[in-house]
């Protein structure tokens, strides 16, 4: 199905296609199934026009014109793909691979952390063309937990400061200096906990080479096994943003952000995104405790446990009525664990007095 | 002034944030910290945005004492008059290199402070005014320079005396605004910053917009190297600016102006004021152009060392106080301008042809020109050139009677080897096309374009490589970044020509300028990167030998080819 008809359309690599006023050419033809490399496009983003990877013919125009910032016009014929557009797509590949560290960069880096290596593989741009200076200067002397900032592989795209200004609203990160020079910073070249940066990864999950890297994820990196991704929802609070948890074997390693999570769209806190560390914390509970005689815990067997935590509901029941009991789960309880937990004190107990720390 | 005297000062003036920098830049010498928090909290800029945006602009000086460190012009001219005896000469003050400022018939500029010297050594840098345009062989063919050599024509005085605000009174008086769009129409007036966009049109489009308030922003961000052509007219004329931009405010429906100013001209931001204060005191600006009711108003927004903001797009974006990015196009100024409204955004020479239309007429203007052009264009050309300066030439007027002719030719015994054409942005022309005509449709046939009219001339002596390397590192220098062909072709094409990087062998050299040059004009976001390869284009053109040379020496270092 590729045109209705009556609807403005667009001649599309030969094909008449319909577009929605006001939509781009990128999204009309991504729309029509054709695969248009970008690198500085994020779909939630105002188009940016900064990589020109995605330059198409238009019939009667001189130059290539970047398809996220042209809009459809009826009538325009446009070629995605043709042997002209292709040669300067090698070239920026090229130009690109000359300019970072390095292009392969672990898979755990980041959601989009493969966007470039992909490319460079479609471009065979591995060509050693174009040898020169390297851009951009890494931070290692940031001390915060969470986000490497290895700008040796930033290739000025500016999705970051990009999303943590449109989506996230902080403009905690912005382009320092001009042209090759540019570097990505925080006022006064500082260091991210001293901004307003408020951890929420999103410049992580966008950055489409590695050069931003979610450390508590990498720091899985040496755990052996394939990494399995579990679509489920974040526990931490009631706005329900969809995540993706990466385990391998029986390892949580690290969450990312599902992009087409209704409630979140890609966008998680520092809570949601890098706080998982507690379910393999060497710390967390094993097995039950049961307070003894000399008021101290002592490991006990679970009949033991159970039986002791329900003698003391049913007397707390008894004498002060149903309502004395008041449940609270955990928000870093499994769902299943919460919807249980409301069951057993709505049914079990036959009071309304439920609640979860996600609420507040 | 303390911070919130500042803050308060300009806080409800329309595009706040550039004068209030600069006036926390001249009260302490450099922009410092506290003072940025300041301006952040003050205008409710976001911090790191506010310093990115500041780090944008390499005049801002950020270490104290900074504005008082002299800045000494390392343009391509500047640089064969012994600007880097200069600059290592007075690097004990804490000189640093800046790149053409725009004063290139007068050899080496230096700013220091609020102050720009000018002289061929450390020792004898003077202030001096910058030169008028020398005078003409075919006076009577002039339009803006036609009146300016007259004594005391910068003061409103004077301006009357020589004519000066007669076209304006006739058109406020006893045009409809669009009877004078059909004027300017008709002149086949063009912008003369170089895009050549009929000037007519564009006001029509402005004055045809949705959208109030609407403005006129005169873009006088000459950054362009070996032109200076738009700081001789407002120097000398500033009326002619004032009197054209109320024209166009009048055709467009416009209430208020703005003149964007590049930072390395700050004598011309004094005359200008001044003029506008003189203005506003005749009832020529104001809430009453001329006594019609029409109200215009007119504000200096002086930039801090940008070339891309000289890209109408950034300007707009630097006045909004917005990172200096140009924008994405379609939307147009002409509809989306400065705080998205119909913005009408003109060269100074644009501007002040106006007046003299105005006054003498469209056919009188359009008659101007050779061989079928309309008007005028006024040609920066320093240089390897006997006689340097400004000079207004008939469109079409031949390149060759200009240099030999009106200035000279080459010193004693040199021949010229090569000219720039729209100051670097055009590349190179040599050989049989040194015998082109000054016109657009003449020089593009020469994969060239006129642009601003900056010619800078290179005799024999000139090792034509090294030029480019200049010209290129200039380009990367002021590269914006933010596309990748401008951002890494500038400095890939900078290596190479300074034989930092690349290939050892010729075919393989060639093979990757050719290519990053084929990209960057293709698919550069803006004009810097789709102009910047006509530098290495027209090298490898006419200088093979040269190049050749270039890429055989170097191949010869142990470093080369390896980054």
């Amino acid at each position: 199905m590729s045109t209705n008809g009556t609807g403005p359309s667009i001649v599309l690599d030969g094909e008449k296609v319909a577009y929605t006023p006001g939509e781009t050419v990128y999204e009309a033809a991504t729309r029509h199934g054709k695969d248009i490399p970008t690198l500085c496009y994020d779909p939630r983003l105002e188009p940016f026009g900064g990589c020109r990877l995605c330059v198409v013919e238009v019939e009667g125009a001189r130059a290539p014109v970047a398809s996220c910032t042209a809009q459809c016009q009826a009538g325009m014929e446009v070629r995605t793909r043709s042997a002209r557009v292709e040669v300067h797509r090698r070239t920026l590949m090229e130009m690109l691979v000359s300019e970072n560290r390095e292009v392969e960069v672990d898979e755990l880096t980041s959601l989009a952390s493969q966007e470039m290596t992909e490319l460079v593989d479609r471009y065979e741009a591995r060509t050693g063309r174009f040898q020169g200076r390297q851009s951009g200067a890494s931070r290692p002397d940031d001390p915060n937990p969470f986000i490497m900032r290895d700008y040796d592989n930033c290739i000025s795209c500016y999705r970051c400061v990009r999303v943590c200004a449109e989506q996230e609203g902080d403009y905690a990160i912005s382009v320092k200096g001009r042209g090759f020079d540019t570097q990505i910073t925080v006022e006064f070249d500082g260091h991210l906990k001293d901004s307003a940066c408020t951890f929420c990864g999103q410049c992580v999950q966008t950055c489409p080479t590695g050069a931003l890297g979610d450390l508590k994820a990498l720091a899985y990196r040496d755990v052996a096994g394939e990494t399995k991704k579990t679509r489920t929802v974040c526990p931490y609070c009631g706005v329900g943003c969809a995540v993706d948890l990466l385990t391998r074997g029986n390892t949580l390693i690290g969450v990312q952000p599902a992009m087409d999570g209704p409630a979140n769209k890609g966008a998680l806190c520092v809570k949601g995104q890098f706080a998982f560390d507690f379910v393999q914390h060497p710390d967390r509970l094993a097995h039950p405790l049961v307070r003894g005689e000399d008021g101290e815990l002592h490991q006990a067997g679970w009949d033991e446990a159970l039986d002791r935590a329900a003698e003391g509901f049913l007397r707390v029941r008894e004498r002060y009525g149903r309502h004395a009991v008041y449940g609270v789960a955990s928000g870093r309880a499994p769902h299943e664990a919460a919807y249980t937990m409301q069951k057993f004190i709505r049914g079990g107990f036959g009071t309304n007095h439920i609640d979860n720390c996600s609420r507040a | 002034m303390t911070d919130q005297e500042i803050l308060a000062r300009w806080k409800e003036e329309p595009a706040p944030l550039l004068p209030v920098l600069h006036a926390f830049h001249a009260r302490d010498g450099y922009l410092s910290e506290d003072a940025i928090r300041a301006v952040s909290k003050g205008l409710r800029i976001p911090l790191a945005d506010l310093y990115g945006t500041i780090t944008f602009y390499h005049h801002f000086a950020r270490v104290p004492g900074g504005l008082d460190c002299p800045r000494v012009c390392t343009g391509p001219v500047c640089v064969q008059e012994g600007a880097l005896d200069i600059l290592a000469a007075l690097a004990p003050a804490g000189a640093t290199g800046m790149p053409c400022s725009g004063r290139c018939d007068d050899p080496v500029p230096v700013i220091r402070g609020h102050l720009t010297l000018a002289g061929r050594s450390a020792a004898d840098l003077v202030t001096r005014p910058a030169p008028l345009p020398p005078p003409t062989r075919d006076g009577d063919r002039e339009c803006v320079f036609r009146t300016i050599r007259e004594p005391g024509h910068a003061t409103l005085a004077g301006y009357r005396r020589d004519g000066g605000y007669e076209g304006l009174a006739r058109a406020v008086r006893e045009l409809t605004p669009a009877q004078v769009i059909e004027s300017i129409d008709r002149s086949g007036l063009a912008g003369r910053g170089g895009a050549g966009f009929p000037t007519g049109r564009k006001w029509r489009a402005v004055a045809e917009a949705n959208g109030t308030p609407k403005s006129i922003v005169c873009n006088a961000d000459e950054g362009e190297p070996g032109c200076f052509k738009d700081r001789a007219l407002m120097d000398y004329d500033p009326h002619a600016v004032i009197e054209g931009m109320i024209a166009s405010g009048y055709a467009t429906g416009a209430h208020r102006g703005f003149i964007y100013l590049r930072y390395e001209y700050p004598e011309t931001e004094h005359i200008l004021a001044e003029a506008i204060r003189e203005a506003e005191e005749a009832g020529i600006l104001g809430t009453s152009v001329m006594g019609t009711g029409f109200a215009f108003d007119l504000h200096i927004r002086r930039g801090a060392g940008a070339y891309i903001c000289g890209e109408e797009t950034s300007l707009l974006n630097s006045m909004e106080g917005k990172h200096p990015f140009p924008r994405n196009r379609p939307p147009f100024p002409v509809t989306h301008g400065f705080e998205d409204l119909p913005t009408v955004v003109n060269n100074v020479e644009t501007l002040a042809s106006v007046p003299h239309i105005l006054a003498l007429g469209a056919e009188w203007y359009a008659g101007l020109g050779m061989n079928g052009h309309a008007g005028t264009k006024v040609i920066s050309l320093s240089g390897d050139i006997l006689r340097p300066g400004n000079y207004e030439v008939p469109m079409g007027f031949p390149l060759e009677r200009l240099l030999y002719d009106w200035a000279g030719g080459p010193f004693e015994g040199r021949t010229i080897q090569a000219v720039t054409m729209a100051g670097l942005s055009g590349g190179f022309l040599a050989g049989e096309d040194l015998f082109v005509t000054l016109d657009e449709p003449a020089i593009r046939a020469r994969k060239s374009f006129l642009g601003a009219g900056g010619i800078m001339v290179f005799d024999d002596s000139r090792n034509m490589v090294e030029v480019a390397h200049a010209a290129m590192e200039f380009f990367a220098h002021e590269s914006c970044g933010k596309c990748f062909p401008c951002r890494i072709g500038t400095q890939r094409l900078t290596e190479r020509l300074a034989g930092e990087a690349g290939p050892d062998a010729l075919v393989a050299w060639v093979d990757e300028v050719a290519d990053i040059g084929y990209t960057m004009k293709e698919t550069s976001a803006c004009g810097l990167g789709t102009a910047a390869p006509l530098i290495t284009e027209s090298l490898m053109r006419y200088f093979p030998e040269a190049v050749s040379r270039h890429v055989t020496a170097h191949g010869a270092l142990p470093m080369a080819g390896r980054g």
